[in-house]
């Protein structure tokens, strides 16, 4: 039995008790690893502490729509003619008449708001303009936001929030005039808004100053004459909705605008690694003319 | 010994119950904050990058043309303060291609990531702050400060210990458009003249 005994092998202990030096400062990051937090709702509910009922969904309010549906497509040369002459006067006669969609939805606007009137419409749409771009260059935000739709607000304000603008509408040269309206329905069949385009031909300052104060686009002094068409939208469902500015449509004819006053790189052709660049028999690619709302 | 322990188990205990009441409050306050769409937080704004916001008012054209000005920084950088300030000592006032090609070929470590700092602040400038041309900038002021730093136990031996310091610092850069300025050269003869002028204008106050 004794020989039996010496045979076998105990496996050491796995935990020896070893008396180190006694620590005075461990950093608090020692005892953090496999430190798992007990509920604290429990916690919560044994200390008698409610909460109110929490909702996971929230009602959110659209108040404007995504875009421009069914943009006015103005014609060519639109405001090279004047109203005086022949040719402007029938242009003028046949784009409202022909345009269908637009008297029924011109007559549906006027079933929820019945003191539309495409005359009185158009000075109210100038107004709007004038307000919201002197708002814009006070940068008052809530005035702003009255004036303005939410889709046309990041538009009007991106990058200009550091930059300061200088605005001025001198006159304007021509009597707006209301060109086109559509009624599109978003999501469920009865929730209408109401757009309307307005075409107003204006003369207009416009100076951009960036952070400096230096001046970036335009000059204060010399005004320039503008042809606009402007989307103006209302929730008609809603009474307490307000005509606002939705956006602007550029037509593909429309001239170029000003350069920047400073010289700007345009990124070159990407190149393969045996090829040269041709610095002086390349040609900026120019962009294609196509008609896009602003 | 049973003293300490307990002072730290108190201590544990009044942690866990604040982290607690944070937590409740949050659980609590979130069907609040819920409500309302358009409150912003601000994460901790720090005062460098507040620079970058300062608007000047309209210059008029008789005006010298105000120079532009950004400022960039990089915060909880792993390097030393100290290593990172002989960098930054280096690099200040040279113009901004040659700052960017004397990182590129130095050593250092904290020299790469001043680099990157400086293109980033460089590419900043052009896109948002209306610089015109991209070698046209000069570091105009660039240091390095201290971070937060981590603690841990450095073991020596007969069962001390030290407290070992994770070191961290942030670097910060100002560009200004331009070319830079030229140091004013003093030479020895300058200074004796100075010198000499000084003595000369010594007088004797209250006398006859």
């Amino acid at each position: 039995c004794l020989l039996g005994s010496l045979n076998i092998q105990h496996p050491g202990p796995l935990f020896l008790p070893v008396r180190t030096k006694k620590r005075h400062f461990i950093p608090p990051a020692v005892g953090m690893k496999g430190k798992k937090e007990e509920n604290p709702e429990a916690k919560a509910r044994a200390a008698g502490i409610v909460f109110r009922q929490q909702y996971l969904e929230r009602p959110i309010n659209i108040a404007c729509s995504a875009g421009v549906f069914d943009p006015y497509i103005p014609p060519e040369g639109d405001a090279r003619l004047s109203t005086l002459s022949k040719e402007g006067l029938r242009q003028r006669t046949e784009q409202i008449r022909q345009s269908a969609a637009s008297q029924l939805a011109i007559r549906k606007v006027k079933e929820y708001d019945s003191q539309f009137s495409t005359k009185t419409f158009a000075e109210q749409a100038q107004e709007i303009f004038i307000e919201a771009h002197n708002a814009l260059t006070q940068f008052n935000k809530e005035k702003l936001h009255s004036l303005v739709t939410e889709r046309c607000y990041p538009e009007m304000t991106r990058g200009n929030r550091y930059k300061t603008i200088r605005w001025r509408f001198v006159e304007s040269l021509e009597p707006p005039r209301v060109v086109h309206a559509r009624c599109p329905d978003m999501v469920t069949k009865g929730n209408l808004y109401g757009q309307v385009t307005v075409r107003m031909h204006s003369k207009q300052t416009l100076a951009i100053y960036d952070r400096f104060g230096r001046l970036m686009l335009g000059s204060e002094e010399q005004p320039k004459d503008v042809l606009e068409y402007l989307v103006i939208e209302r929730h008609l469902v809603n009474p307490y909705s307000r005509w606002r500015l939705h956006g602007k449509i550029v037509p593909s004819w429309a001239p170029p605008k000003d350069p920047v006053i400073k010289t700007v790189a345009i990124p070159g052709p990407e190149l393969k690694p045996w090829e040269e660049f041709d610095a002086l028999n390349y040609e900026v690619p120019k962009p294609a003319a196509v008609q896009w709302n602003k | 010994m049973a003293v300490a322990m307990s002072g730290r188990g108190v201590a544990f205990i009044r942690n866990i119950a604040g982290s607690l009441h944070m937590r409740l409050q949050v659980l609590g306050g979130a069907s609040q904050q819920l409500s309302c769409l358009h409150t912003s937080i601000s994460l901790d704004d720090k005062h460098w990058e507040k620079n970058n916001r300062k608007v000047y008012p309209p210059q008029l054209p008789e005006e010298p043309r105000r120079p532009a000005e950004v400022y960039h920084s990089r915060r909880q950088i792993k390097y030393s303060k100290d290593k990172m300030w002989y960098l930054a000592k280096m690099i200040k006032g040279m113009s901004i291609d040659e700052a960017i090609a004397q990182l590129e070929f130095n050593d250092k470590k904290g020299a790469k990531v001043m680099r990157e700092v400086l293109l980033e602040a460089q590419e900043m400038a052009v896109k948002n702050h209306n610089v015109e041309y991209k070698s046209n900038l000069y570091v105009a002021e660039s240091f390095s400060g201290k971070g937060q730093y981590l603690k841990r136990i450095r073991y020596h031996g007969r069962g001390m210990f030290g407290i070992m310091d994770k070191v961290y610092c942030h670097y910060f850069v100002k560009l200004v458009e331009g070319v830079p300025p030229k140091p004013e050269e003093r030479t020895g003869f300058d200074q004796a003249k100075e010198y000499v002028q000084g003595l000369k204008n010594r007088t004797i106050i209250h006398s006859l």
